[in-house]
């Protein structure tokens, strides 16, 4: 059994926006994600994150590039092929409010996705959705409630119940602390964290809080405007931080503690995100980077390894 | 020390609801003086942004009903004042910020004509002057093209520009207190980074107090002065920035330092969460609000509200764990501190 769970080649999705403009979410993306590993996912919002994650369980379909999924290539043109592919992979949403039907109860949103995968009698089904619940730190009374009964950390365990119900291998987390309080966000992050260990399970971590990314992910890529910048793991992107963008973005982040903050040099972007439907020529960073020169905006930089396991997508980086 | 802007007094607001009276805000002090940066922080639900609010008398009465309490904004009492008076008040002694700046702006109106409508309410001036001082305003917040941005409509803008355009909108009259309410909350780290900047300039600058409300320590942390940490409807921490991220006292502000991964966390250390959720404040505890989720909990928290105990000059904390007759931690077999 190969080491790597879930790879994606070349992968971009387009989207059709008026007319016959394209908006590149995901622009020629390859990733690896390894068994049992937690990749983090970080950047701006409209940086194609999610698109990235919703695309590698199969709600989008890619426009170009392929999706390798334990050695074979996933085909999810049809319906049955994606139907199969949910059992292996499922997400945990951001806003734990929309993401649960408000007229089910929480013990029929737990067992659905059992029900629809045909798995176990029903019998069977109701032990183990109380074992779910148990699991995440609900009671078993809840299982009668409705969603909109809970707060928001607790709708969140309960999305958390129903991806695991069908004994995934694989779980996208899209931003699910984001909604989140900071004193229940560390519940969750323990929960998540209790899960993998307990269950092997394999994690694509989207967030744009970059000090729980980096708490959580084994390894983390940057992405800005669809495309990786840099991929490490999470010691070596903090520690060793190569390109302007993740540099820009690390030192952006506010640290809580007043002493670090005031000795802390700052590096400020000037300028916003370019639109995704009129990406920069060349490298994507180069309108807003404060290094860029004329190769920057005439190739475009592709992702390559400069130090064992440690790639960059930046023509100023020397390989070491 | 300077000269007090702003002295809340036991402030008390109640929303009255199908389902009751919420009680948001249950007897808030608080004071901020001339230049400084007061940063409240709490959970959502924990009152913080009625606080602010009721300073401005934004919240709409009713629901919202002021139980008791008296605020006193530059020698005017905000609690007796007539709507007439608070729109005088309103830009020129204190303005707002809000957490999304596109429902802030009027959508159908130009940015610069905006601003121009908050001048031309509190000064006396030519449509001309009026016009460039707005152009001005836009150039402080640091917007290339004050020129033709002004002409422009908050749609054109980016949601960095759009608070921008928010804050020199604020400023325009030369408030002596700015309050911002989560103004980067809906922003990108890197944008936030921005916004901040320009928050820290220009306060450097014109020298008006700013109290900020946020959630995220990290922000605090690179502004403020002074901190007040509210929970359940109350201020149960305040201090300077030191006392608070150094040296605090209360379990809920240690709890919540704590459950933020440190720099050199790793995978294998458990954060620390604090178990349970905040209080309804429908039906609000009789003791002390953090008791339910307190490890330190005792039986007279349950019971009775904690009063403040001043712990050094300027650091309050209201936790019964600080009163002189309260058992050490071995003996009330306290283990992990």
């Amino acid at each position: 059994m190969s080491d790597i769970l879930i790879k994606t080649e070349n992968l971009s999705k387009y989207f059709k926006v008026s007319g016959s403009r394209m908006l590149h979410a995901v622009e020629n993306v390859s990733l690896e994600i390894r068994r049992g590993e937690t990749l983090g996912l970080v950047g701006e919002s409209g940086c194609g994150k999610s698109t990235l994650g919703r695309t590698m369980i199969g709600i989008y379909r890619p426009t170009k590039g392929k999706l390798i999924y334990e050695d074979k290539e996933l085909d999810l043109s049809s319906k049955r092929n994606r139907f199969q592919f949910t059992k292996k992979a499922q997400i945990v949403f951001q806003d734990p409010y929309a993401s649960l039907d408000p007229r089910m109860t929480v013990g029929s949103i737990i067992q659905e996705g059992m029900v629809i995968h045909g798995m176990y009698d029903p019998k069977k089904r109701k032990d183990r959705m109380e074992e779910l619940l148990d699991i995440v730190g609900l009671n078993r009374e809840h299982e009668n409630r409705f969603p909109h009964e809970f707060s928001g950390g607790q709708r969140q365990r309960i999305g958390i119940a129903r991806s695991l119900a069908i004994e995934p291998e694989f779980i996208v987390c899209d931003e699910p602390i984001s909604a989140l309080d900071v004193s229940i966000q560390a519940q969750i992050i323990n929960l998540l964290h209790k899960l993998q260990e307990q269950m092997k399970l394999t994690y694509l971590f989207i967030a744009h809080d970059l000090n729980i990314v980096k708490y959580i992910s084994d390894r983390i890529a940057v992405m800005y405007l669809g495309s990786v910048v840099e991929l490490a793991s999470s010691e070596n992107l903090y520690k060793n931080t190569l390109h302007p963008y993740s540099k820009a973005l690390l030192s952006a982040v506010p640290i809580p503690d007043p002493e670090l903050e005031m000795k802390k040099h700052r590096q400020i972007l000037t300028g916003d995100v370019p639109s995704p439907i009129h990406r920069p020529k060349g490298c994507a960073f180069s309108s807003r980077c404060p290094l860029a020169c004329d190769i920057c905006r005439r190739e475009e930089p592709v992702l390559r390894e400069v130090m064992p396991d440690h790639f960059v997508a930046c023509h100023l980086v020397e390989k070491q | 020390m300077g000269k007090r802007i702003l002295e809340m007094n036991d402030l008390r607001v109640s929303f009255d609801t199908y389902a009751g009276e919420v009680q948001a805000v249950r007897g808030v002090s608080l004071y901020v003086e001339e230049g400084e940066v007061l940063a409240i922080v709490g959970e959502s639900g924990c009152g913080k942004s009625v606080t602010a609010q009721t300073i401005m008398k934004l919240n709409p009465m009713p629901p919202a009903r002021i139980v008791s309490g008296e605020i006193t904004l530059d020698g005017h009492d905000i609690v007796k004042a007539s709507d007439i008076e608070m729109r005088k008040l309103r830009g020129r002694k204190v303005s707002m910020i809000f957490q999304d700046p596109m429902t802030c702006l009027n959508p159908t109106k130009q940015v610069g004509k905006q601003i121009v409508e908050a001048i031309k309410l509190h000064q006396h001036l030519s449509p001309a002057e009026a016009r460039k001082e707005a152009i001005k305003c836009l150039e402080q917040v640091n917007i290339p093209n004050p020129l033709e941005r002004a002409k422009q409509y908050p749609h054109e803008y980016s949601g960095g520009m759009r608070q921008r355009a928010m804050i020199a909108m604020a400023l325009s009259c030369d408030p002596l207190l700015l309050i911002a309410d989560e103004p980067t909350t809906a922003l990108d780290v890197t944008i936030q980074a921005q916004i901040m900047d320009l928050l820290k300039e220009i306060q450097g600058k014109l020298k008006n107090a700013i109290i900020l409300i946020t959630h995220d320590l990290g922000v605090v942390a690179g502004i403020a002065d002074r901190v007040a940490v509210m929970y359940a409807g109350m201020i149960v921490e305040t201090g300077t920035i030191h006392q608070i991220f150094y040296n605090n006292s209360h379990p809920y502000t240690k709890a919540l330092m704590r459950s933020l991964p440190s720099a050199d966390a790793t995978k294998k250390d458990d954060l620390i969460s604090i178990p349970g959720t905040p209080p309804d404040l429908l039906s609000p505890p009789v003791g002390c609000g953090f008791a339910a989720r307190c490890k330190h909990c005792m039986q007279i928290c349950k019971e009775e509200v904690p009063p403040e105990f001043e712990l050094e000059k300027g650091h309050m904390a209201k936790c019964w764990l600080l009163h002189p007759d309260c058992p050490s931690a071995a003996e009330r077999g306290d283990d992990n501190e």
